[in-house]
């Protein structure tokens, strides 16, 4: 949390200077990594290489961002009241994670309800003016989906454990998940604010077997842009009453100096007179 | 036993006593240590480090407080203000009719905790009057402007600055930050009108920052 405040400031900083930096920065050089939990009814205790980090996880919580050198790390869940690492429920797996990237490693059920570990990257790039980014994961033990919103499919077949993404002018989107080819939703309809700026990225999780499907929501703020510009007179009426203005005050000078130079000339003639 | 031995362990006790008095509150009756139990089982973990932890669900946004009038009584100006976002190209969104102005909505308002709250009007455009806003360029620094939100809240501002900028230089990442002091922008446009392009030069300026 302190590394996100002070990031925040320096982002702060350069902004003065015409540079933009996004406020989810982790340190320079360093990675990002949130965890969420996708399997049903399993609380979990999440060791990082052999360290308790998350105690108690519960089932559709979101953990993080930690901010974590890059490297390999070892990632393995425990039942609650484990006090060790050696008796995983699930892995160890190995994370491998790069410089300046940022992570979200997913615990969730396969395609067939086996538990699993899925380390997504999350795009960070920045986002056009007016736009928001939205991603879709599929994690849940269900074959592939369609992606619906308002009621037409915009990502179609998406299986486990894929990703898709749009980036889409922001509002507000009903959004469902149905079997592949269908429009009978499995999950929602349920209103998805896709904020400018942010990415916002909707996980589909649970079993459809269980009857436990569910969507979870991280957001990742602080990618937006800038417009382009302002354009904010197209008749040129100004301009033109400023020229014939200028025009005037021109011909009054030019009016002025005329009468100045008669009287004075007149007044050589009396004198000269 | 010598008589010298004794006096030795006389000396001895009283040397305890005088120990004893000088640690008046030590009591002898405290019971031993706790024997440290030498299995960890029985001690739950913590984590080293604590991890901000939250149900996925999206979190509220907070909700802007637009903006609805701009009034700057020193040059007679008062304009409505509507909602805008981006027009085809990139460009800030403007309300046709100069005598209206556009607030960007995706950046920040006058209620924002930072962040600069952006309104921008046509100086001019065909079939209509010269805008209020061709008058910004009349304007002198400590002049008063009051911004009224859809709250009915007044946030009144003192101008900063009147500043000329050649449209490709206009440093937007600066005047649409969303981050640092509050501040209220106006732009609109001056300098001379490229009549084959339909458009000014120039943007002018206006920044005010927030009187207490």
């Amino acid at each position: 949390m302190r590394n996100r405040i002070i990031a925040g400031i320096a982002a702060g900083a350069i902004v003065g200077f015409g540079l933009v930096t996004p406020a989810y920065a982790a340190t320079p050089g360093n990675a990002s990594l949130s965890v969420l939990h996708g399997i049903p009814d399993t609380p979990v205790d999440v060791w990082v290489n052999g360290a308790l980090t998350l105690d108690d996880f519960q089932p559709g919580d979101l953990a993080g961002p930690l901010d974590l050198a890059p490297g390999d790390y070892e990632v393995a869940l425990t039942a609650t009241d484990a006090t060790d690492a050696s008796s995983p429920v699930l892995g160890p797996v190995t994370v491998s994670l790069a410089a300046d990237t940022n992570y979200t490693a997913v615990a969730h059920l396969g395609e067939t309800g086996t538990p699993t570990v899925t380390p997504f990257v999350n795009d960070t790039s920045t986002i056009a003016a007016g736009q928001g980014r939205l991603t879709v994961r599929h994690v849940a033990a269900a074959p592939a989906v369609d992606v619906l919103a308002g009621g037409a499919p915009v990502v179609e077949v998406l299986a486990n454990p894929d990703e898709a993404t749009l980036t889409l002018p922001a509002s507000t989107v009903s959004a469902a998940v149905a079997a592949a080819g269908t429009t009978e939703p499995v999950i929602g309809p349920a209103d998805v604010n896709v904020q400018e700026g942010v990415h916002t990225i909707v996980y589909a999780w649970g079993s459809l077997e269980d009857e436990n499907l569910a969507l979870a929501v991280q957001t990742i703020e602080g990618l937006h842009s800038t417009p382009e510009g302002v354009n904010s007179g197209t008749g040129g009426q100004l301009a033109e009453r400023d020229m014939m203005l200028q025009g005037m005050l021109l011909l009054g000078g030019l009016v002025i100096a005329a009468g100045a130079a008669t009287a004075v000339a007149a007044r050589r003639a009396r004198v000269g007179s | 036993m010598s008589k010298r031995t004794i006096a030795g362990a006389l000396g001895a006790l009283a040397i305890a006593l005088a120990l004893v008095a000088c640690t008046g509150t030590t009591e002898p009756t405290a019971p031993p240590p706790a024997i440290p139990s030498p299995s960890p089982s029985t001690v739950a973990p913590t984590p080293a480090e604590e991890v901000p932890v939250r149900p996925a669900a999206p979190e509220p946004a907070r909700q802007p407080v637009p903006p609805v009038q701009v009034a700057i009584p020193d040059i007679g100006v008062s304009i409505p203000v509507v909602e805008v976002g981006i027009e085809t190209g990139g460009f800030m969104e403007l309300p046709e009719n100069p005598a209206i102005a556009g607030w960007y909505r995706f950046g920040s308002d006058p209620s924002s905790s930072q962040g600069n709250t952006v309104i921008s009007a046509h100086v001019d455009a065909g079939n209509y009057p010269i805008g209020p806003f061709s008058k910004l360029r009349n304007l002198s620094a400590g002049a008063t402007t009051e911004v009224t939100d859809a709250a009915g809240t007044s946030h009144l501002y003192s101008v900063q600055s009147v500043t000329y900028y050649p449209k490709k230089e206009l440093p937007v990442a600066e005047l649409f930050g969303r981050d640092g002091a509050s501040a209220l922008v106006l732009i609109t446009c001056g300098g001379d009108f490229d009549s084959s392009i339909g458009r000014y030069e120039d943007n002018v300026v206006v920044i005010a920052t927030p009187v207490a």
